[in-house]
């Protein structure tokens, strides 16, 4: 009798383990992830970094906490689509570059409205090549945001290629606006759109 | 305790060896030894990248077809010409589009956001949250009406629990309890998702004055959902066109200065060029709603 409720509660605990720690079953790819964005969380926590004039300082820890997970290399390429093989290696690592500095610009800034948001796995898959988490956001109004994280496997450890938010692929996004702009002009119309963007 | 552990096992592994859907016209049955060569070298130049594009692109182009894993779209054939790869919606209209879109974007920045940020100023957010789940819960017949024209009974059964706990527990609807203790979910359906599961095509992409981006299918949508609307009706019936303009105005404006002025904002801030960024993230929200 005793062996039997203790054999049950162990199978109940197990069982509420499994379904309330996200964390317990998320594999390489999402634990990487989440680990990252504990870091980043952290940093947007810490009260020696709060406040307006500790601005720059905080976006500089968080940048150097979050980018190593993202590819850039990668992101360029998807970005850039059929237009990356005609580049030359200089300018392939100029657009690396440029098109890095758009992300950073572009969303590194948003985490300075960071109000207690918080972020869980709904699922995670992946294969010899790719993985795929999905998460959401849960913000303070309740509302959900799911936010899908693209991944190259590599042996070396999984990197981010692309971000989906509720459907938008980031990376789409972009090479959407780099191939309306090379329909019409030439590669260096648009390296120079860039550069004016971030002057 | 171990039976638990292996269907948790079993689930997941299930999970995983699922094949991901494959869009037509796609060889689904190649070996994956076959495959790994190719992929490698088109890896190494860089070719992968604008396979993969043209494949999204193109089972996007069909919006309604199964979405295609990235994982699953080395097959595509590769092609260097630049015009080869289709936009996710055509867009005859653009100088016009732009014309209206450059219009919003002024009316945004100079006229409406300063409406809204003076609104915030004075009304905290939790108040707004209230408003919009006010108008929220008046707008269930439209959730609910889609939901069937889509054949989603289970989902118009939540629509209507919820309309019934959020108008009584939620006091008049100023509340979402049904969400927050009955975890019952909104079901965001409209008309436009019904026209597109009824396989009608999403049309060439327009802009309206002050509505933003939309297509021709999501704007014979949008009428459909004003006839469902009971504000509309309330507005027909007991209301001055103005009052129910001012209704439609508060509604909008309460909406943006909750979360859609800085969603807005996010989408065209960082782009290089914002008229197609939006257009973009527009027709992609939209696929994946009328998927789900």
């Amino acid at each position: 009798m005793n062996y039997r409720k203790i054999t049950s509660a162990l199978c109940i605990g197990m069982l509420s383990l499994a379904v309330t720690s996200p964390l317990l079953w998320a594999g390489e790819p999402g634990k990487l992830l989440m680990e990252t964005i504990d870091k980043g969380f952290a940093i947007l926590k810490d009260p020696s970094l709060k406040g307006d004039e500790k601005v720059q300082e905080r976006r500089q820890k968080l940048w150097e906490e979050i980018s190593p997970i993202f590819n850039f290399e990668e992101m360029s390429k998807r970005a850039l689509g059929q237009h990356w093989k005609g580049r030359t290696p200089e300018e392939k690592k100029e657009f690396v570059v440029l098109f890095t500095n758009i992300m950073k610009d572009a969303y590194i800034g948003k985490t300075d409205t960071y109000s207690g948001e918080k972020v869980v796995i709904v699922s995670e898959k992946q294969d010899k090549k790719y993985a795929t988490v999905q998460t959401k956001i849960i913000t303070n109004k309740g509302t959900e945001i799911s936010v899908d994280y693209n991944m190259l496997n590599n042996p070396a450890g999984c990197t981010i290629y692309d971000v989906i938010i509720e459907g938008v692929s980031l990376v789409n996004n972009y090479r959407s606006q780099f191939n309306n702009i090379l329909i019409k002009s030439s590669y260096q119309e648009l390296i120079q759109k860039i550069k004016a963007k971030q002057s | 305790m171990f039976v638990v552990v292996f269907t948790m096992c079993v689930c997941k592994a299930s999970v995983w060896a699922e094949p991901s859907p494959v869009s037509e016209g796609q060889p689904s049955e190649i070996p994956q030894e076959e495959k790994t060569p190719v992929i490698n070298k088109a890896n190494e130049d860089g070719e992968l990248k604008h396979t993969v594009s043209a494949g999204q692109s193109d089972n996007t182009r069909k919006e309604d077809a199964t979405p295609a894993d990235t994982t699953q779209e080395e097959e595509e054939p590769i092609n260097n010409d630049v015009k080869e790869e289709p936009p996710l919606v055509k867009d005859p209209l653009q100088p016009y589009n732009r014309a209206i879109f450059t219009f919003n974007d002024k009316a945004y920045h100079y006229f409406i956001k300063p409406i809204y940020t003076g609104y915030n100023s004075m009304i905290p957010e939790k108040a707004r949250v209230s408003v919009r789940n006010f108008f929220t819960n008046i707008k269930m017949p439209v959730r609910f009406f889609n939901c069937l024209f889509q054949g989603e009974f289970k989902g118009a059964g939540t629509e209507f629990a919820r309309f019934v706990i959020n108008s009584t527990v939620g006091v008049a609807g100023f509340f979402d309890p049904a969400k927050s203790k009955f975890h019952l979910e909104k079901q965001e359906r409209d008309f436009g998702q019904t026209l597109a599961k009824h396989k009608m095509n999403s049309g060439v992409y327009i802009v309206w004055p002050f509505l933003g981006p939309s297509t021709v299918r999501d704007t014979v949508g949008l009428a459909g959902d004003a006839a469902l609307n009971p504000l509309g009706w309330i507005s027909y019936f007991f209301l001055t066109p103005l009052e129910g303009f001012g209704n439609y105005s508060y509604d909008t404006v309460n909406d943006l200065s909750i979360d859609k002025g800085t969603t807005y904002e996010n989408i065209t801030k960082p782009a290089i060029d914002p008229y197609i960024a939006l257009q973009d993230a527009y027709v992609q929200n939209r696929i994946k709603k009328i998927k789900e």
